[in-house]
């Protein structure tokens, strides 16, 4: 899969994820022999791969140890960040080490085949695809439809989820969101009141794109079909308790400050 | 970014190698943060001193962009004092590099001032002045307390502004980024330890966000210099507020902000979570440098005391600061503590020696414990405990 996010630091980096969830700091934290050295991702080793990390922190002289871990050839070979900050990007622009930022974390694993254009600020992942799905919040009343995921579905087997399912060639989010309804409730009389932002959600070796969609329906009657194994009008404050799938009450508090 | 005909000139190369890295470091830079231009800058201060902190590739970075600089330029100290030698003794080899690395920034008309301190003595920095200023505790000081205008400059980018005179115009030069994100109440009163623990806790929480403490106007100028170098330590934070009190604080007037209350005794936990039980062999008081007050209120405790002979006490500040608190230190030494200009706790290779170091500094408690700085157990308590140690029937 491709995702642009913005060009700091010029040139092209071709190699395996490192990932740190974490803010950095070079000083103190990235290590003369290309390793982690404390913090929550002690031991990782950044040497000869693509760093990807929240953001710099801590000392200004950061920039520095990225010039010298370069001239001591244990360097990353790129750097990515969610936010850059000035330390780092200096760091990288100095050093010639290419840098992008603006890209989700979540979206990333260890050891994924990366190419990054620190220009264009392009980020490419070679063993990752990337599938659209429409996620439906179906309300009656003030209760919320969660459906619980039967074991026969491809992921997030037993968790629980709103209606959600692939959007197909030549669909629009809202057409596959009704579509699923249909599907997998049986319920046809649905008003769609309104769509979030999408987001990326990382499952094995597929991001899924996830639309987010507000709707409401007057029936409260639901038929299942085999994608899940029981359904549940629960009041939103419940949604903490349950085995859901990723950011599902994140997404929903987000959908519904819109 | 709009650049005018002569820094288009130097842009090209015109003026020399030197300048043309400096001003393109800066366009990138500004470029990347949506600047529309470079602005002029009163005053820089350089990171990034030490030959520990920026090895071979930083001195041949430094010899490349080596020019004269253009407007007043200060130096963070470095990894030992110059005249009294010590804390701690460095290898010859570390000392040649470091004496090549100095000598290149004096050759670029720097000021010898080795401190994380420079406004005290060294810069003459007013209320709205646009400067460069590297090192994470001095530039949230100017941003904070003087209402002086700094991005957070990594050591390179603050170096091309002072080559150049101007830095690109965007971040904290802009009031609209100077507004406070959240603030903060606490339910006791802080000290200077309890200062940094909070600065220290907001960092690691809050990262990135600045704050504005409500309720915290007793608090002294070194005691906020406590709380910032922590804050900008753990994060990447670069300025606060304090309630009627800071000079930006009036952007905060008639706003509304999401207020986090904070338990004191969470503060108190998180500085014995990082102390270690044992008795120390070293206490190191300066992290950030020490200032004349600080230095005469130290000397007030002190005086006539005699020091514990089983116990190292290290003071840190400028030379300056130092020259001008003579009598304050005469007292201090015939205490029997050390006082040292030109480096600091973090920058000198103190682990060589020293491996339980008490502190009253939420910004050490940071970096001394972590393993590139030899790992040191750390007990970190405000200076009144730290004493009770160091002094003979205290």
């Amino acid at each position: 899969m491709i995702i642009n996010g913005r060009g700091i630091s010029p040139g092209v980096a071709k190699g395996k994820i490192a990932l740190c969830d974490d803010y950095v700091s070079p000083l103190g934290e990235m290590g003369k022999d290309g390793r982690i050295k404390s913090g929550k991702c002690e031991d990782l080793e950044f040497k000869g791969k693509i760093f990807s990390f929240r953001g710099g922190r801590g000392s200004t002289v950061g920039s520095y140890v990225l010039l010298e871990l370069k001239e001591n050839l244990t360097s990353p070979i790129g750097i990515i960040n969610e936010k850059a900050e000035l330390v780092v990007l200096t760091g990288a622009i100095i050093s010639g080490i290419p840098m992008i930022d603006g890209i989700p974390l979540n979206i990333l694993k260890n050891d994924d085949d990366a190419i990054i254009d620190g220009k264009s600020g392009r980020l490419e992942l070679l063993n990752v695809t990337q599938k659209d799905v429409s996620t439906v919040y179906l309300f009656h009343g003030d209760r919320l439809l969660v459906l619980h995921r039967s074991d026969k579905v491809s992921s997030y087997q037993n968790q629980f989820s709103a209606i959600s399912g692939h959007i197909e060639e030549g669909e629009t989010p809202e057409e596959a969101g009704r579509r699923e309804v249909l599907e997998e409730t049986g319920i046809q009389d649905i008003e769609i009141e309104k769509t979030g932002k999408p987001f990326p959600v990382r499952w094995e070796n597929i991001v899924y794109m996830v639309h987010p969609i507000l709707a409401r329906t007057k029936s409260d009657k639901v038929n299942l079909n085999w994608e899940n194994q029981e359904f549940r009008w629960i009041h939103i404050d419940e949604l903490g308790k349950l085995n859901t799938v990723p950011r599902l009450k994140e997404a929903l508090e987000e959908l519904m400050k819109l | 970014m709009f650049l005018t005909k002569d820094e288009e000139k130097i842009f090209d190369g015109e003026m020399g190698e030197a300048q043309a890295i400096a001003i393109r470091l800066l366009v990138s830079i500004g470029e990347i943060n949506g600047a529309d231009s470079l602005i002029p800058i009163k005053s820089a201060h350089i990171s990034g001193v030490s030959y520990k902190n920026i090895g071979d590739g930083g001195l041949k970075f430094l010899k490349k962009i080596a020019d004269k600089v253009k407007v007043p330029t200060t130096l963070n100290p470095l990894g030992f004092d110059m005249e009294r030698n010590g804390p701690v003794e460095v290898d010859r080899d570390f000392k040649e590099k470091q004496m090549e690395i100095i000598k290149t920034f004096m050759s670029m008309g720097i000021k010898e001032s080795f401190t994380c301190t420079p406004y005290y003595f060294y810069q003459k920095t007013s209320y709205g002045d646009h400067v460069a200023w590297a090192e994470s505790s001095a530039l949230i000081y100017a941003n904070s307390i003087i209402g002086a205008r700094t991005n957070r400059e990594g050591g390179p980018s603050a170096l091309a502004a002072a080559i150049i005179g101007k830095t690109p115009n965007f971040g904290l030069h802009l009031d609209k980024n100077r507004v406070a994100d959240y603030e903060v109440e606490v339910n006791g009163k802080l000290d200077y330890s309890g200062a940094a623990a909070l600065g220290l806790y907001l960092g690691t929480n809050y990262p990135g966000k600045i704050p504005r403490l409500v309720g915290f106007n007793y608090l002294r100028d070194f005691e906020l210099k406590a709380f910032g170098a922590a804050l900008a330590a753990s994060s990447a934070t670069s300025m606060f507020h304090v309630e009627n009190r800071t000079p930006d604080d009036t952007l905060n007037r008639g706003k509304k902000f999401e207020r986090i209350e904070i338990d004191y005794n969470q503060l108190k936990n998180l500085m014995e979570e990082k102390s270690s039980s044992e008795k120390p062999e070293l206490i190191a008081i300066g992290c950030p440098h020490l200032s004349k007050d600080e230095i005469d209120y130290i000397a007030s405790l002190v005086k006539g005391k005699k020091k514990d002979k089983d116990v190292e006490v290290f003071l840190f500040a400028s030379r300056e600061t130092i020259k001008n608190s003579f009598e304050s230190v005469k007292i201090i030494e015939e205490f029997g503590a050390k006082v040292f200009a030109d480096t600091c706790m973090v920058v000198a290779p103190l682990s060589k020696k020293y491996h339980k170091t008490a502190i009253n500094s939420g910004k050490a408690s940071f970096y001394l414990p972590m393993k590139e700085y030899g790992g040191q157990e750390i007990i970190f308590r405000n200076f009144n405990d730290l004493l009770r140690w160091a002094v003979v029937d205290y």
